[in-house]
């Protein structure tokens, strides 16, 4: 199946957020490579994504899951070489399956060439990429994003004898992006990657490439200069690419991201998903219809992008103290869940296993406005293993069947890069790909059924949203509109059954087709439409006049 | 001569022999009638004692206020008025009853009216009792209400709602009794009016400040009046 | 104290019209709620503003997560009391007020009636809270300018962390406000029931939805009385039914303007309510004794010593006149020896006049005595009652008139005690019935 030439595939898309070090090992040493990956491509062509955005595989001394790159040009070798990348890439076009990498420009890992020549003194020529002080009392008030593990965003250096800036771990310097060095030298790693056939890049970290005294050194203009510049770039030379922004910001501090169309294509939506979970807890609809009020329009190219959960903890930067103490206290009480104000939790245990709930934050995920994610392991429910420290208790090795090394790896189970889940719940004894092939009404059919009925219609990905606001507070209602076509979803946000009355006036006559089943339900009148709902149950109606 | 007076004699004695034995049997049917009557007055008489002593009869009258009347008139308690009334009723009813057996063709039609002329009793009595009850019970509102609002001679008032319900109770019965009914329609109206008349002139006298005080506090504001109690009981 | 049966899990109402449609739909919308304010309501659009917002407040900063509901229970309100509540609703549909919070807060109204009736308003309240099964549910006034924070959680939080079942209200109050609840109420509650709950009928209070769903399953909503007293009877339905009970002290009392011919009316409500209770539950209080001190949060009340403008010889008057007057009514209510001695001091001048404790007890007993055997009417013999309080409150001005507030608290201690002290002699004459 070729790959749709649409300039906005974007809009359509599944994306499958994986590591390639988590999927599949090819040649037994207990670290899954690219090899590996191409030989499941399969399974996530039957699924129904149709990208897959990979997480960093850059040389690297791995102190930051690879985020701390320290060659751009080339690939870990635990993965793989170039070679088997570039197989990678064609297999995945083969099957239609975009493929999305990552792109760290704030920072390079402190064992990248560039900062060892940096800090070896102060007259060498790359001593201007990277941003230097005497002081440690620049920049004051920028805050300080690892809060667990950093005390402050300068760090010193013993060799060169002066502090370097890092908005991330110490052993993470960033670039000076003042210097046009750098600058050039960054266009030109993302065009190594374009030509090899690479679809898409997520920016990490974008919001911090420019400090300037005085700011919280984040969002500020020059940034976005820069931004626009690597997005005409990108235009001119490698049309039908896409820029995806990793941006942690409210969503009127995100809208500048996306520029006139002229900057990111896609960004994700950070401050909904904490509301969605928050939402679940509450049983009331409020927190994500207050945060989608208060997101603003976006070009028409671009597109929001959505998730339940990520590599990362569940980040509740983005909401009120208040708030932060109720997920907190409703998601995770156990402290050591919680890690630089967030929730290192993977979505089954976050919901505790309870395949209703799954499959409802699935179903907004996939009716929502925007591009959905799937972290990988969660179209199985995948649990999670707390006692790795850091954020590592969400990136286990992928669950496929129930025997050696769940089919991950042929190795010595003590060498795999980490231990599989084994608790009785979770344990890939009970949760793996096979058994849930076997299953008929396991969770990862539902996925790849719902995934199929989210793609049979546009207007999940590219339509327009209209809340409505039954007086019932825990159903969370919307109609999705494109051109002639219009879906009402229907969320059940408690925990019991509920009866709602929405207001339909203005679709009167109307006959509602239900998505799942394809059963028509009562026509619309006159008189409010009264639906009644099981536990966390959702609906998607077509409306069909006839 | 003398065999006529015997001859005539003998036939008068005949006569009434004969008019004797024709009213005997009805004579001692009526007496038999009579110790009947007496013996289920005095039954009913005792059941009805009993019932009323069961549903607390004296208590309702003394409610009503009736016992007190019935006290100071030196007469024994409701329930036994009742009762006894109730005794004489019925015995006489049997009499009645045992009189029209004897055929005097007069009496006949005085006992009908007699017996129809009981319910009417009945009712008249029923229309007294609660008229007393009620004129007791409203009196006895009316001097409450009198004496909490501080209005002034709050019995005179209470005597007059009193007065004026037993009037207008006992002008019903006398109506119901089809008794010299013109005469009791126009002395109830007499009665009525009159007490009215007095009641407009007590009170008007009596409440003259009272209503140049109500006028003043209406019409004209200046005059702070002194406030009561500010005490709430709360 | 045999302690209060599980209620029933299905609604006790008599009438199944009893809620609106209307109403019973904005039920549904609002579902299971933890806390439940309910606001009884007639015409109040000068204050009810403020209080709903100060309501809000306290329940964001104490209650966040809570769900809750606010219940306006309006009586036909003419100046648009309804409209304004409701208008303060915190949720997603009209985003307009600027108070942040997790969760919607429901405000709804509901017309009960067309005019005002506690008792009604009191139970259209507690079958909501039946229907959301509330945790917790207070009831507040409107009339309240004291929008001072923490009010609500004084009463809240005993019921929903500590388990208590009632939550009474003690205020600071002015020396000689209040005379009923002091030279009654209280006094006749604490000897008969055997405890010192000082406000037992009051406009504001805090109950769980186990006292909540119990006193909603009695009978006498139906009354002749329709309910009149209803908050009081709750109070006494706590009592027997061996719920816990505490105090919330609450801060200063409003003055709220009460005329003089409010206190029939007043009476009816709270000691005719008291009488006809001490009937059916007779079983209880009969064999208390003593009384016991109920668990009080926040500080100990204390009375304020303003002076208040009082006429007093009208009060003497009136009971003068009352004894008077109504010498035939009080002949059926009264023993011979208690009319007799109440006579002679209405035959007394201002100077030497005084209504002792033991007289006013003995009256008040004698009261009970004969409202339980209606030997008149009964609404009469409360009505009767109005001008011998009328006298005894002279009494207590006149003794308490320099007295500190530790000594009027003294003499009310002492006034209870005697009241205690005389209770054989009320169960002796209500056995005397039999």
């Amino acid at each position: 199946m070729p790959l749709n030439r649409d300039a906005l595939w974007y809009k359509d898309a599944i994306i499958y957020q994986v590591h390639v070090r988590t999927f599949h090992d090819s040649n037994g040493d207990g670290i899954g490579d690219f090899p590996g990956l191409e030989q499941k491509l399969d399974y996530l062509q039957e699924l129904g994504v149709s990208a897959i955005w990979l997480m960093p595989f850059f040389p690297s001394p791995l102190r930051d899951d690879g985020y701390d790159i320290a060659d751009y040009n080339a690939v870990h070798a635990s993965y793989g070489t170039l070679e088997d990348f570039r197989k990678l890439l064609d297999s995945a076009h083969e099957r239609g399956i975009r493929v999305i990498i990552e792109m760290v420009l704030n920072h390079t890992s402190d064992q990248h060439p560039w900062f060892q020549e940096a800090r070896s003194s102060a007259d060498n020529p790359r001593r201007d990429w990277y941003v230097w002080s005497d002081t440690d009392t620049r920049y004051k008030g920028t805050r300080i994003i690892f809060l667990d593990t950093e005390k402050s965003n300068w760090a010193w250096d013993p060799i060169s004898k002066s502090y370097y800036w890092h908005r991330f771990f110490s052993h993470q310097p960033d670039l000076n992006y003042d210097n046009p060095a750098v600058r050039d030298q960054m266009w030109a790693v993302m065009k190594f990657w374009l030509e090899m056939g690479v679809d898409a890049f997520r920016l990490d970290a974008v919001p911090y490439l420019v400090e300037r005294e005085g700011t919280n050194c984040e969002n500020l203009p020059e940034t976005h200069t820069i931004l626009k510049d690597l997005r005409r770039k990108l235009d001119e030379e490698f049309p039908g690419r896409m820029l995806l922004a990793e941006a942690n910001q409210w969503p009127a501090d995100l809208r500048p991201y996306f520029g006139d169309g002229d900057e990111f294509h896609m960004a994700f939506h950070f401050p909904l998903m904490p509301r969605m979970f928050m939402g679940l807890k509450l049983e009331d609809r409020k927190p994500i219809t207050e945060i989608l009020q208060q997101t603003p329009e976006i070009p028409p190219s671009c597109q929001w992008s959505l998730f339940l959960r990520n590599h990362d903890e569940l980040t509740l930067e983005m909401v009120t103290d208040m708030e932060r103490d109720y997920m907190y206290d409703m998601y995770a009480e156990n402290k050591t869940m919680r890690l630089n104000l967030g929730i290192r939790r993977r979505l089954a245990p976050l919901l505790s296993n309870d395949r209703r709930r799954i499959e409802l934050m699935n179903g907004m995920l996939m009716s929502l406005p925007g591009t959905p994610i799937i972290y990988y392991g969660d179209e199985i429910g995948m649990g999670d293993n707390i006692s790795l420290g850091d954020r590592n208790g969400v990136r286990t090795p992928m669950q496929w069947t129930g025997g050696w090394n769940s089919g991950f790896s042929g190795a010595d189970p003590e060498h795999l890069y980490a231990p599989l889940i084994q608790s009785p719940v979770y344990g890939y004894p009970a949760v793996n790909v096979f058994a849930q092939r076997e299953s008929e009404h396991s969770l990862l059919h539902w996925m790849q059924r719902i995934i199929t009925v989210r793609r049979s219609t546009a207007v999940f990905g590219r339509g327009s949203i209209e809340f409505l606001y039954p007086a019932n507070h825990r159903i969370l209602a919307y109609l999705r509109r494109l051109d002639k076509e219009t879906v009402l979803v229907v969320n059940n946000l408690s925990s019991t059954a509920q009866a709602v009355e929405l207001d339909l006036r203005h679709y009167k006559g109307n006959i509602l087709v239900e998505m799942f089943g394809n059963n028509i339900f009562p026509r619309v009148g006159d008189l409010p439409y009264l639906l009644t709902m099981g536990p966390y149950q959702f609906y998607w109606f077509r409306l069909r006049r006839v | 001569m003398r065999e006529m007076i015997v001859s005539e004699l003998t036939q008068a004695l005949h006569d009434l022999a004969q008019g004797f034995a024709h009213y005997l049997p009805r004579l001692i049917v009526m007496l038999i009638l009579a110790f009947l009557g007496w013996v289920i007055a005095y039954v009913v008489k005792m059941i009805l004692r009993s019932i009323l002593r069961l549903i607390k009869f004296d208590k309702l009258s003394e409610n009503a206020g009736a016992s007190q009347l019935l006290t100071k008139a030196a007469l024994p308690s409701a329930t036994e008025i009742v009762s006894r009334f109730v005794f004489w009723v019925t015995w006489l009813g049997f009499i009645m009853l045992g009189v029209s057996v004897l055929g005097i063709l007069g009496l006949q039609e005085q006992i009908a009216r007699f017996f129809l002329f009981l319910p009417r009793l009945f009712v008249a009595m029923f229309i007294l009792f609660f008229g007393i009850l009620a004129a007791s019970f409203f009196s006895r509102a009316a001097l409450l209400a009198a004496v909490n609002a501080n209005v002034p001679s709050p019995r005179v008032l209470s005597l007059a709602v009193r007065s004026i319900i037993i009037v207008f109770v006992l002008s019903i019965v006398f109506e119901e009794l089809g008794l010299a009914e013109q005469t009791m329609l126009v002395a109830f109206g007499i009665a009525f009016g009159a007490i009215m008349l007095g009641l407009a002139i007590a009170f008007g006298m009596g409440g003259r400040d009272l209503a140049q005080r109500f006028l003043e506090k209406k019409f004209i504001r200046g005059k702070k009046e002194e406030n009561e109690d500010e005490l709430s009981p709360l | 104290m045999v302690p209060g049966k599980s209620r029933s899990t299905e609604l006790n109402l008599e009438d199944g019209n009893f809620l609106t449609d209307d109403f019973l739909r904005q039920l549904i919308n609002v579902g299971e709620v933890d806390i439940l304010v309910g606001l009884p309501t007639h015409n109040n659009a000068k204050t009810i503003g403020p209080i709903v917002s100060a309501i809000q407040k306290e329940i964001l900063q104490t209650f966040p997560r809570e769900r809750t509901v606010i219940i306006n229970a309006d009586g036909g309100s003419r100046d648009g009391t309804p409209e304004l509540v409701t208008g303060k609703s915190i949720d997603d549909i009209r985003p307009t007020s600027n108070l942040h919070t997790l969760r919607t807060l429901h405000t709804i109204s509901t017309r009960y009636a067309s005019s005002p009736a506690s008792g009604t308003a009191l139970r259209t309240i507690l079958a909501a809270a039946d229907l959301l099964r509330a945790k917790a549910c207070v009831v507040m006034s409107p009339d309240s300018q004291n929008t001072e924070s923490e009010r609500l959680s004084r009463f809240l939080r005993p019921i929903y962390r500590d388990g208590f079942d009632l939550v009474t209200p003690t205020y600071r109050r002015p020396k000689f406000d209040g005379l009923l609840m002091t030279n009654l109420l209280y006094p006749m509650i604490r000897a008969l029931y055997g405890l010192r709950i000082r406000e037992a009928y009051t406009a504001e209070f805090g109950f769980s939805n186990r006292l909540g769903g119990q006193f909603l399953g009695q009978n006498g909503w139906n009354d002749r009385s329709g309910g009149t007293g209803a908050e009081l009877r709750l109070t006494l339905a706590a009592i027997t039914g061996g719920y816990r009970i505490c105090q919330s002290f609450l801060g200063e009392k409003e003055h709220i303007e009460r005329r003089a011919a409010d206190l029939v009316p007043t009476l009816r409500e709270t000691v005719g309510a008291l009488f006809s209770a001490l009937e059916s539950e007779f079983a209880v209080w009969s064999t208390v004794s003593g009384s016991q001190p109920v668990p009080t949060t926040g500080s100990d009340q204390e009375l304020l010593l303003d002076p208040m403008r009082v006429n007093r010889k009208r009060l003497r008057e009136m009971f003068s006149t009352g004894v008077a007057e109504l010498e035939s009514v009080f002949r059926s209510i009264l023993s011979p020896a208690t009319l007799a001695e109440l006579q002679r001091i209405a035959r007394l001048g201002e100077a030497e006049f005084q209504y002792p404790a033991e007289l006013w007890v003995r009256t008040v007993y004698e009261f009970a005595a004969s409202y339980q055997k209606s030997v008149i009417s009964r609404d009469h013999i409360i009505q009767a009652l109005a001008p011998l309080f009328r006298g005894r409150v002279f009494t207590f001005l006149i003794e308490n008139r320099n007295a500190s507030a530790g000594e009027v608290e003294d003499n009310i201690e002492s006034l209870c005690l005697e009241f205690e002290r005389l209770k054989p002699y009320l169960l002796q004459m209500w056995k005397s019935k039999e």
